[in-house]
């Protein structure tokens, strides 16, 4: 008989706990308002490493700075999964660079210039993406076959193709390295390297599982500030599998005609200023100087009178 | 790192073909799995066991047993794996030393209570009989602490088997590899991996529970 | 200023990270005064936002479902088994279960730290609220109480310290399972050591991320220790 308050008492539990559970999720969810003005609001991604993430913030805070609203979304994931969310409209623009669109994302052969590759990669986008190519950077990051130069010295290897004598090595790289003709599957096609093991990496550097020589050479970018020294080597991709790899940032063509010619004087102004020797610099300072990838890239836009 | 290609439940129908089509990718990445966890289970075992056993045994270190019981629930398994690496760099030894330290409280934490609280009567009157200490313990007390020292081996079990799901970012192997790997194995790769090692928890806690109702002793009310 | 400047970019000096930096030495003060603030703060204000946020829903869920469990008795070991079933999946692969359905968002994170919250939280409810002798019940209802009033001021006093047990051990498991969160959303501490890894196993910022998960988690429980001191005087606490 003492019990019947229990059940009004479970009662009035679930209302308020649904209440609270609805009051919660309303205000967690918050909200962003569209902008007050005419500019449109813009979805950043990036991919998932350090260069991706300076750029991601030296596109987003640029923009910020003349006003744009930005919904900003880093570490997405490979070019594949990144390309699967502009597809499916989670963003409407990400800094990619040429030579991957043409070979990995267009499956098209690679051109022999950097300024062909780009041509390539915009039409790719503007027919098959319902997007376009704004102007690309004068810097250009492509994969690499690196390895430690006490690695290079004693196995005697100076160009990727010096890599047959060698009966059988691990090679690390990026999980989506290894179905793409500028990566994995260049070396074993085109420079006939059967014999490599794939390590993908998860969320350990290639650089410290090549310390730990658990691998004995790894996929680098070639604006890696860590190649900068001589610890490690960079075989010469004499067969060019690995492309040209300028940047240039993706954007829907709803973006590009809402934004017009303001929001690509904004972002081209930006890339212009992207060369190698910045974003060397930029990528130290993140990587060995352990600097976070906003304030560096504040502090370059800064310096350039772009923020 | 993850992401979802759509966000559409039609995906978990690809988990299922996945598991259909990679069956033998599965098993090796769960055998890889359980290796692991067995590793790290029998050194912590090793370590934890007789250690709670004797305190228990002798009445002493109720403080240390709460306070390993309170430090290790508040050790956060990511934590210890990240630790593990920078200590030990990729390899064997920085995952297993992780899942080591996880595995360790629950079971000195239970062993030492299991043990503690047997009834002092029945220690008495094994005593009055003339056994040695050591058969005290073993031969009393251990049978009627058994079923609450294999919980503490079943929570063990549980978060080792969960933990080095996560292992797979330092190198650990195992179905989290799968997990973590969206840009390999697609998201029904990713969802169908889960469900295995969903899986496998469950069968290791019902295996581990029905285990301890075996070796209960007759049923004692309010156990 | 603007056409002849424009050839080539101005590159700042960035500054040269500290010696400790750059040889990713264990502690590295200077990189902690520098960063608390961009990195290590946020991530602890969203972890404490997202645990909170976890064991206050769980904590309403379950006491509606033990009041429940409490009342129908033939209810009580479904509930229990579901909750315990949630309790067994491993907490990754319940946040990639979760994605497909809701999204990349905070809301499958906490629908997943809700889950596991809910069977400590249950078990223990039911167990505090059943424990209450039937002498003291009786005695109440004797005394004129209504039953609205017996609740408050009998069953919920003596249910009050092995509901705020599990409480404490919901708390510090929430607090610890919310590292894994950044698997899934940029949030939590769980964030920090992921970058770190990545970043050559930079050790300061694993060790001070880590450092704060488990000193949070301390913290919270010795906060709720003290709470139930204070609730309860009369029981014998922790």
């Amino acid at each position: 008989m003492y019990r019947k308050h229990t059940s009004r008492a479970a009662k009035a539990s679930f209302a308020v706990s649904l209440g609270v559970a609805l009051l919660i999720g309303l205000l967690a969810s918050g909200g962003a308002g569209a902008s007050p003005k005419a500019k449109p609001t813009v979805t950043i991604g990036t991919k998932n490493f350090t260069e991706q993430y300076i750029l991601g913030q030296l596109y987003k805070q640029a923009l910020e700075a003349k006003g744009y609203t930005v919904d900003y979304h880093e570490n997405i994931g490979s070019s594949e999964l990144i390309d699967t969310a502009f597809q499916g409209g989670k963003i409407n623009f990400y800094p990619e660079y040429t030579g991957v669109l043409v070979a990995d994302i267009a499956h098209q052969t690679a051109p022999k210039t950097a300024a062909d590759t780009y041509a390539a990669a915009k039409k790719f986008e503007e027919t098959s993406r319902n997007a376009t190519l704004l102007n690309q950077t004068p810097f250009y990051d492509t994969d690499s076959f690196g390895m430690l130069t006490s690695t290079a010295k004693k196995l005697g290897v100076k160009a990727i193709g010096d890599m047959k004598k060698v009966k059988s090595f691990t090679y690390a790289g990026y999980p989506e390295c290894r179905t793409r003709i500028t990566c994995l599957l260049g070396l074993q096609k085109i420079y006939g390297l059967k014999q490599t093991k794939f390590v993908p990496l998860g969320s350990i550097s290639v650089y410290t599982l090549l310390d730990q020589k658990k691998v004995t050479a790894g996929d680098v970018f070639s604006t890696d500030p860590q190649l900068q020294g001589k610890k490690y080597t960079v075989l010469t991709d004499t067969k060019h599998i690995f492309g040209f790899q300028n940047i240039a940032p993706v954007v829907t063509k709803d973006l590009a005609g809402a934004g017009g010619a303001d929001f690509a004087t904004v972002v081209n102004a930006v890339s212009a200023k992207l060369s190698l020797a910045a974003m060397r610099a930029m990528n130290k300072a993140v990587a060995i100087d352990k600097q976070s990838p906003a304030a560096v890239a504040l502090a370059f836009l800064k310096a350039n009178g772009l923020a | 790192m993850i992401v979802a290609d759509q966000f559409r439940p039609g995906t978990f129908v690809d988990a299922f073909r996945f598991i259909g089509d990679h069956g033998s990718l599965l098993l090796s990445k769960t055998s890889e799995h359980l290796e692991l966890s067995f590793a790290a289970l029998g050194i912590a075992l090793l370590l934890a066991l007789p250690l709670g056993l004797w305190l228990g045994h002798r009445h002493r270190g109720f403080f240390f047993a709460a306070t390993v019981s309170n430090v290790g629930r508040a050790l956060p398994s990511l934590v210890l794996i990240a630790f593990g690496l920078t200590i030990f760099g990729v390899g064997f030894w920085n995952n297993t030393a992780a899942l080591v330290v996880l595995a360790i409280p629950p079971i000195l934490t239970n062993a030492y209570f299991a043990i503690d609280g047997v009834d002092r009567d029945v220690v008495e009157a094994a005593r009055g009989m003339g056994l040695s200490e050591r058969q005290v313990l073993l031969r009393v007390e251990l049978p009627l602490g058994l079923p609450l020292v294999i919980a503490g081996v079943r929570i063990a079990t549980i978060f080792v088997i969960a933990t080095a799901t996560i292992a797979a970012i330092a190198g650990g192997g195992g179905l989290g590899e799968i997990i973590v790997n969206q840009a390999s194995y697609g998201l029904g790769g990713v969802v169908g991996a889960a469900f295995c090692v969903s899986a496998l928890t469950l069968l290791a806690a019902l295996g581990l529970g029905l285990l301890r109702r075996a070796l209960s002793p007759s049923p004692v009310p309010g156990a | 200023m603007n056409a002849l400047v424009a050839a080539g970019p101005v590159i700042p000096n960035f500054g040269q990270g500290s010696r400790c930096e750059r040889t990713n030495g264990w502690w590295c003060t200077d990189w902690l005064h520098a960063h608390w603030g961009d990195t290590l703060q946020p991530a602890l204000v969203q972890h404490i936002e997202l645990s909170l946020i976890a064991v206050g829903i769980g904590f309403a869920l379950a006491f509606a479902l033990a009041l429940v469990g409490v009342r129908y008795r033939l209810l009580d070991a479904p509930i229990g088994v579901f909750a315990d079933f949630l309790y067994t999946i491993p907490s990754l692969a319940l946040f990639q279960l979760l994605v497909p359905l809701t999204g990349l968002t905070v809301t499958t994170v906490e629908i997943a730290l809700v889950s596991y919250t809910l069977l400590i939280l249950y078990r223990n409810m039911v167990e505090g609220l059943r424990a209450v002798p039937a002498d003291a019940l009786e005695a109440a209802q004797g005394m004129g109480l209504t039953a609205r009033q017996t609740f408050l001021r009998v069953e919920l006093p003596l249910a009050a310290p092995a509901i705020i047990a599990g409480l404490r051990i919901a708390t510090v498991s929430t607090i610890s399972i919310a590292t894994v969160a950044a698997f899934v959303i940029p949030q939590g501490l769980g964030r920090p050591i992921f970058i770190a890894i990545g970043q050559d196993l930079f050790k300061t910022e694993i060790l001070a991320a880590g450092a704060l998960a488990v000193v949070l988690a301390l913290v919270a429980d010795g906060l709720l220790v003290f709470a139930q001191r204070v609730a309860t005087p009369w029981s014998r606490a922790g």
